[in-house]
């Protein structure tokens, strides 16, 4: 069962799943995507929920219905690549906002960054989960 | 979009209490309508009156444009305990089958094909005995024989009601999967979040009235709220409209 955030739009969370899934390449370019029900039943949502979100992406260029057959993911690998900026853009800049209001400056983000992926490797290495 | 449920003035008493006062209420085809209201609200009273069951009311409803009671209950499907049945048959001897032959009997609109995909996908064997069902289990036959009735309206009165986790899951699904296109549902559940992700509208009653329709799109987007904290706020009289 999905766990929707309770305030915000399912259509926005679901359409979000879909791109991280597509970014991800689990969705691969030009493949066709479950039917509608099929990913309400997946998403534990209603139909029309999830057809709200597929008419956007369409909007977006990154769905393409095909008459009879179904909706596809775009094989346009700008498309894609562009998707992928904007979610990581968002991520960044949610972090960015926080970093900064800690009083630190750019310099100091970065060297925390650089340091926290060195951490990570190391912790990898040693097989510690996080 | 056409409507599948009009209500107009609609009142109801019982016991020369008003339950019902001036309710109103127009749905579009092929939503998911989830009723929100508190114990004695008056939700299960509502749907009896869809339904056609309860005797004296005044005002008028039509289902699917059908105003005359005996014609509306073949546009309606509802909810109905199976208690009923347990004492009819005998108390001991009733199964499973007994109750589906006894739909298959009384509704001309019952597909026994959508039956049997419902039954299976919920794990609903023909030859147990109503007896020894679980209460989740009871709860999944009342959903497979209400929603194998091919009608434009479904009327499920608390579906979830002392069901355990992993049967709300499957009772949820399975509205999904087997819900017409153009057929409407109005479910009633205190599961509020539980149900939220499968709803396109809420109806909240109040004090004897309708609150208001609301898309659940509009509750997130307008308010940023989640559905449930709406619907306690509209109870607790806070919601500012901006």
């Amino acid at each position: 069962m999905m766990e929707y955030i309770d305030n915000i739009p399912i259509y926005l969370q679901i359409k979000d799943i879909l791109y991280r899934k597509i970014i991800s390449n689990q969705y691969e370019l030009g493949s066709q995507l479950p039917s509608v029900r099929q990913l309400a039943v997946q998403f534990s949502a209603n139909s029309n929920t999830v057809q709200k979100s597929l008419k956007e992406m369409t909007e977006e260029d990154v769905v393409i219905p095909q008459r009879g057959k179904g909706n596809f993911v775009t094989e346009d690998t700008g498309i894609v690549e562009k998707l992928k900026t904007h979610i990581v853009t968002e991520m960044f800049d949610a972090t960015y906002d926080k970093l900064h209001s800690l009083n630190m400056n750019d310099t100091e983000i970065m060297n925390s960054f650089n340091n926290y992926v060195k951490q990570r490797e190391v912790n990898h290495e040693q097989g510690i989960g996080n | 979009m056409s409507k599948v449920l009009e209500i107009n003035k609609l009142n109801y008493k019982k016991n020369n209490k008003l339950i019902l006062n001036d309710i109103n209420l127009s749905l579009d085809n092929g939503k998911i309508i989830g009723l929100l209201g508190a114990n004695g609200a008056g939700k299960t009273t509502l749907m009896r009156l869809i339904t056609g069951v309860n005797a004296k009311s005044s005002g008028q409803i039509s289902v699917a444009g059908v105003e005359n009671k005996a014609a509306r209950k073949s546009c309606v499907s509802a909810t109905y305990s199976l208690d009923g049945f347990s004492k009819s048959f005998g108390e001991k001897n009733a199964k499973v089958r007994d109750v589906l032959k006894f739909y298959i009997d009384i509704y001309p609109d019952f597909s026994f094909e959508k039956y049997q995909e419902m039954a299976k996908y919920l794990e609903i064997s023909c030859d147990d005995k109503l007896v020894d069902l679980s209460t989740g289990t009871k709860e999944k036959l009342v959903i497979a024989l209400t929603l194998a009735r091919q009608v434009p309206l479904y009327l499920l009165d608390e579906p979830l009601n002392g069901v355990d986790i992993m049967a709300r899951k499957k009772i949820i699904k399975s509205i999904i999967q087997w819900k017409g296109d153009d057929s409407t549902i109005i479910i009633s559940s205190h599961y509020v979040k539980e149900i939220s992700s499968l709803l396109d509208d809420v109806v909240i009653l109040k004090d004897q009235k309708v609150y208001q329709v609301s898309p659940v799109e509009e509750i997130q987007s307008k308010y940023h709220l989640g559905i449930e904290e709406y619907y306690e706020k509209v109870y607790e009289g806070g919601l500012n409209d901006e």
